[in-house]
């Protein structure tokens, strides 16, 4: 009986331990990236360095899931409360370098929040920083019009202030979702 | 006197038909509701959402749309599995049976609105001609508003 009751207590720890979002803490490696952001800047993980980020992986010729994504984020760092959301800084990293260059970025992110900072790279840069969170992406063949489509990830990574990845919002997640878990991950207890 | 009375009375009565003839009268065969257009900045593609409601017996089909805002348009639905996101082209359209309706809306079914022609502003009005296999006429324009990237 007792056993049964523990088991049940770890079976639930498991399944989800009260997150909206997965908890990723002690999965993978710190962030770690060189990347050009929407200023033409060349930057490292130093940019975020101190301060927790959520990081976005899309590209801006996405009509759809991008914008609803960032916009939920955006809505969400905007309810938390105002130590946490004065501390959280917003990331959105094009993984379409051809088409996203940082004028593109910056007008881009800007539409979401000023606190969004667009960052893109060379293909070598973007599979570095991709790699280390196994996000995958890949490209269509252009069509006519030379458009083509690119699927990626589709969930916000979280990273606590020593830049350690802590939690996945998945792209599933309505607003209030995401400002609970954010706020109990970066909250003060 | 008598003569106000009875021309009062005619203009109720003549108003009174004329809204039954209204209320009678044969609905349009398709409705198009809560149409809008989320701005994107920057001269990327922006996504367009809709419900189209089927009142009529027959099955339709949505299958391809046009604007003078825009330089192509597509019919698309965002998939998502195994945590990859990726667009899939309606190349079919998108059926719509009797008295059903189709909801284009974020992470699902929208108009894929590429090659925006002049800078859109929140609260324009933009026309899409949407074209339909089964009901007649088979193009139907309609006005969509410009809302911003941030509503869902």
């Amino acid at each position: 009986m007792v056993i049964t009751g523990v088991l049940a207590l770890l079976l639930a720890g498991c399944a989800d331990e009260g997150w909206h979002g997965k908890n990723i803490t002690g999965l993978m490696q710190e962030l770690e990236f060189t990347l050009t952001d929407e200023n033409g800047n060349t930057v490292t993980e130093e940019v975020f360095a101190g301060r927790p980020v959520a990081m976005y992986f899309g590209f801006t010729h996405c009509p759809d899931i991008c914008p609803t994504t960032l916009a939920r984020l955006a809505a969400a760092s905007r309810r938390l409360p105002e130590s946490v959301r004065e501390d959280l800084q917003l990331a959105f990293v094009s993984v379409d370098p051809a088409r996203d260059g940082p004028a593109q970025l910056g007008e881009y992110t800007g539409a979401f929040s000023d606190r969004m900072l667009g960052l893109t790279g060379t293909r070598k840069q973007l599979q570095a920083l991709t790699r280390r969170y196994r996000i995958t992406y890949g490209y269509d063949e252009p069509d006519a019009n030379g458009d083509y489509e690119v699927s990626h990830s589709s969930a916000i990574f979280v990273f606590d202030a020593e830049l350690e990845p802590r939690l996945m919002l998945l792209d599933s997640l309505e607003v209030p979702q995401m400002v609970e878990d954010l706020n109990r991950l970066l909250g003060s207890p | 006197m008598k003569l106000a009375s009875a021309i009062v009375a005619l203009v109720v009565l003549l108003a009174g038909a004329l809204w039954w003839v209204g209320q009678v009268a044969p609905e349009s065969p398709i409705e198009v509701g809560n149409a809008r257009v989320r701005l994107v900045p920057g001269g990327g593609p922006m996504a367009g959402y809709m419900e189209i409601r089927n009142h009529s017996e027959d099955v339709i089909r949505l299958v391809g749309a046009t604007s003078p805002a825009f330089g192509n348009v597509m019919i698309h639905r965002t998939i998502v599995s195994d945590g990859r996101a990726r667009m899939e082209h309606q190349s079919d359209g998108v059926q719509i049976l009797p008295g059903d309706s189709a909801v284009f809306k974020p992470r699902d079914l929208h108009l894929m609105l590429m090659q925006p022609r002049g800078a859109l502003e929140v609260g324009d009005q933009v026309e899409i001609m949407l074209r339909f296999e089964g009901i007649a006429p088979a193009e139907w324009p309609v006005a969509f508003t410009v809302v911003p990237v941030t509503s869902q």
